[in-house]
């Protein structure tokens, strides 16, 4: 034997960190929420004093920072929770199906599909809809529209990711197919007319604040239901790292798994879209931050651990978006890009150095 | 032997090849073949034939056009994936790239078929891991990332997560390319240690040599199907000879070298006893393009005794040489 095996520096690969990992990430990464959770709710273009804040729950506030409160932050920081545990996770499980570090909802297009198919309902065939009406009813209508539109995107990548092998051809199908869907979108906002087409206008800029009580328990119901299918493919998600081949070998019904994690990627990265707009760079930012954070490529500690993250950076950029302290407020999908593409260019220029796929 | 071993896997009239929608295209003629429980078993064929194809075929990972694999003499048609992957693992040359997976997390995975819904490694799994590691030659590499092994480290990895997934049958698709010397006997000797151990292990590969000096059997794929037997049966019945291009000359499968031992060639007499000096002499001669015979001639070449080198004898002068690369020189000068 050529090797000398059992002389390895012990030093160089220390022992299992995932024991401790598995202990600590999780309660860290609760306690991280849950300050992040608070900030945002103390935090806002409106300066509310902490003291006022926690008299609004104790009922003491008066009647204008308890309406600011539950009517606006509170909801607002549930939707970012939910927001940013939906894309993360969509974007985890697509790097994995796709074996591609580039995968994400926004960069394969699937966002693009859901917003058309939330255009196809706003701008299209509901002209009967009263305009502008986009937040107040038809909740499950624009969901299921937005589901449809990731869905078919999700099947269109896939179908051709089976053909062709190569990463960059299919993130540049997938980049070419979200110019043509805004393409489509574009001739949908031709023919519309103003006020339809300033409620789209509004919508693609992403908002986590505009959402209704029904709305929100439309979406949260959804992304429930996205993370349970999640959670119930970790195994699978595992098995699918080694590529589809040797999954198959180790006893994987590849083309069930890809049933499963298709229907939550979409379920996921549609419900957001259709109630938020189309938020970008989280999806594919947040598994890498992860992935790096405990340095595992076990989806046992990956889903919680990038439902948990994602979570938080959404809170972040929520708080950020306000910009605490000043009347203005940005748009979330700026702040969630400017985080973002600092991420994806970093994973590009590592790339050319080792040639790991995730 | 007193009992003859079982027969594990046969491959009746199977039909190899792509469908894709109603037209299917085979690549070759129905192919039979079987294979005994405890053997080594080399897949041979020219570039291109269908080896891959046939390989994917028996570990079930791709529908055949038609014709049964039997394991166990058990119909494999119908078989759920799980069932199949306790019974045949599979190792492609697909290298695979996962950044922060360690050895252990992939070998781990070859207890996919054995575990929960949720991939629990509990105790006893955890054992057979740790053992496959240890087993495959990788005692203490648990915890390296598999992007910084070694194209042979890698190799081993992906035998032992097959061992983890404790199949009676392996099937390996080129084990040993990218592999220089010492790793392709590395591969071998461990391939040798598991059949002794009871697996049955089927590789596919282009090297002559070690098919026929260490398979217990060759399936041989040619155009017009599998000739199977042991290397030596095959050599005697010159089937190898599909190998290599009609025109092509200088190869003598039975020696796996370049043969020009041939009438055509001028004769030379090597004179000496040292058995590995006069091997190497001889074949540097071959290779010169000269016949070796042991007549007594004026052109000769003797061997190195005490301080000489070789010294050769022609009619007319006497010369020596200090290495075989000089006398290589001057005879084809």
């Amino acid at each position: 034997m050529i090797m000398q095996p059992g002389t390895v520096d012990l030093k160089q690969y220390p022992e299992d960190l995932s024991a401790m990992t598995r202990r600590w990430l999780i309660p860290i990464l609760i306690l991280l929420l849950c300050v992040f959770f608070a900030l945002d709710i103390f935090l806002g273009s409106v300066t509310i004093s902490p003291g006022d804040v926690i008299k609004a729950f104790t009922g003491e506030a008066d009647l204008n920072t308890e309406t600011l409160i539950f009517k606006f932050r509170l909801p607002k920081a549930f939707t970012a929770i939910l927001a940013g545990i939906a894309l993360s996770l969509s974007g985890l499980q697509m790097q994995t199906i796709f074996r591609n570090p580039m995968a994400g909802p926004y960069v394969l297009g699937v966002s693009s599909g859901a917003g058309l198919g939330v255009a196809l309902v706003v701008l299209g065939f509901s002209s009967g809809f009263e305009s502008g009406n986009i937040h107040s009813s038809g909740s499950w209508m624009i969901v299921s529209a937005a589901w449809a539109g990731a869905g078919s995107v999700m099947l269109l990548i896939m179908f051709i990711s089976s053909r062709v092998r190569d990463i960059m051809t299919i993130l540049i199908t997938g980049m070419m197919l979200a110019s043509g869907i805004s393409a489509v979108v574009s001739i949908l906002q031709y023919f519309s007319n103003e006020t339809m087409l300033k409620a789209y206008v509004v919508w693609t800029m992403g908002s986590l604040g505009n959402l209704s009580r029904s709305q929100l328990n439309v979406l949260a119901l959804s992304v429930g239901a996205g993370v349970l299918l999640c959670l119930f493919s970790v195994k699978m998600l595992n098995a699918l790292l080694i590529g589809e081949n040797y999954a198959s070998s180790i006893g994987l019904n590849v083309r069930f798994a890809r049933v499963v994690i298709f229907s939550s990627t979409s379920i996921l990265a549609g419900s957001v879209t259709a109630f938020c707009g189309p938020v970008a760079f989280i999806g594919i930012a947040v598994p890498h931050i992860v992935r790096n954070l405990i340095r595992t490529s076990d989806h046992r500690l990956l889903v919680p651990g990038t439902i948990f993250t994602g979570a938080i950076i959404m809170l972040i950029s929520d708080i950020l978006s306000q910009l605490p302290g000043s009347e203005n407020v940005l748009p979330v999908n700026s702040v969630t890009s400017l985080i973002g593409i600092p991420v994806v260019m970093w994973l590009i220029l590592r790339r050319n150095k080792n040639s790991e796929l995730f | 032997m007193n009992k003859m071993l079982p027969e594990i896997l046969k491959i009746k009239s199977l039909l190899i090849g792509y469908a894709s929608g109603k037209r299917s295209m085979s690549l070759l003629p129905p192919l039979d073949a079987s294979a005994n429980t405890g053997e080594l078993i080399a897949i041979m064929g020219r570039n291109g034939i269908g080896k891959s194809t046939l390989l994917r075929s028996v570990a079930g990972l791709q529908k055949p056009l038609g014709g049964l694999v039997l394991i166990n003499n058990e119909i494999t048609e119908g078989f759920s994936r799980l069932k199949y992957a306790k019974t045949v693992g599979y190792i492609s040359t697909d290298i695979v790239r996962v950044s922060h997976m360690r050895v252990y997390d992939l070998v781990a995975l070859g207890r996919f078929p054995h575990t929960n819904w949720i991939g629990h490694i509990d105790s006893a799994a955890d054992l057979i891991i740790r053992s496959a590691i240890a087993k495959a030659g990788l005692p203490g590499f648990e915890n390296r990332l598999i992007s910084e092994l070694s194209d042979g480290e890698r190799q081993r990895t992906m035998i032992a997560r097959v061992l983890a997934q404790d199949t009676d049958i392996m099937i390996m698709d080129e084990p040993m390319a990218f592999l220089d010397i010492s790793g392709k006997y590395g591969i071998i000797n461990l391939m040798k240690e598991l059949t002794s151990g009871g697996k049955t292990v089927i590789f596919s590969t282009h090297d002559f040599n070690i098919a026929v000096n260490q398979a217990d059997k060759i399936w041989l794929v040619t155009a017009s199907g599998i000739i199977q037997g042991a290397p030596e049966d095959l050599n005697l019945a010159n089937a190898f000879d599909c190998l290599f291009d009609t025109g092509l000359k200088g190869f003598n499968p039975e020696e796996g070298i370049s043969d020009n031992n041939s009438a055509l060639f001028p004769e030379i007499q090597v004179e000496g006893e040292d058995s590995r000096i006069r091997f190497q002499t001889i074949k540097a001669l071959q290779r010169a393009g000269f016949r070796v015979t042991d007549r007594l001639l004026t052109l000769k070449v003797k061997l190195p005794s005490g301080n000489s080198g070789w010294i050769l004898h022609t009619d007319r002068t006497i010369t020596e040489c200090k290495t075989l690369y000089d006398l290589v020189r001057l005879l084809k000068s």
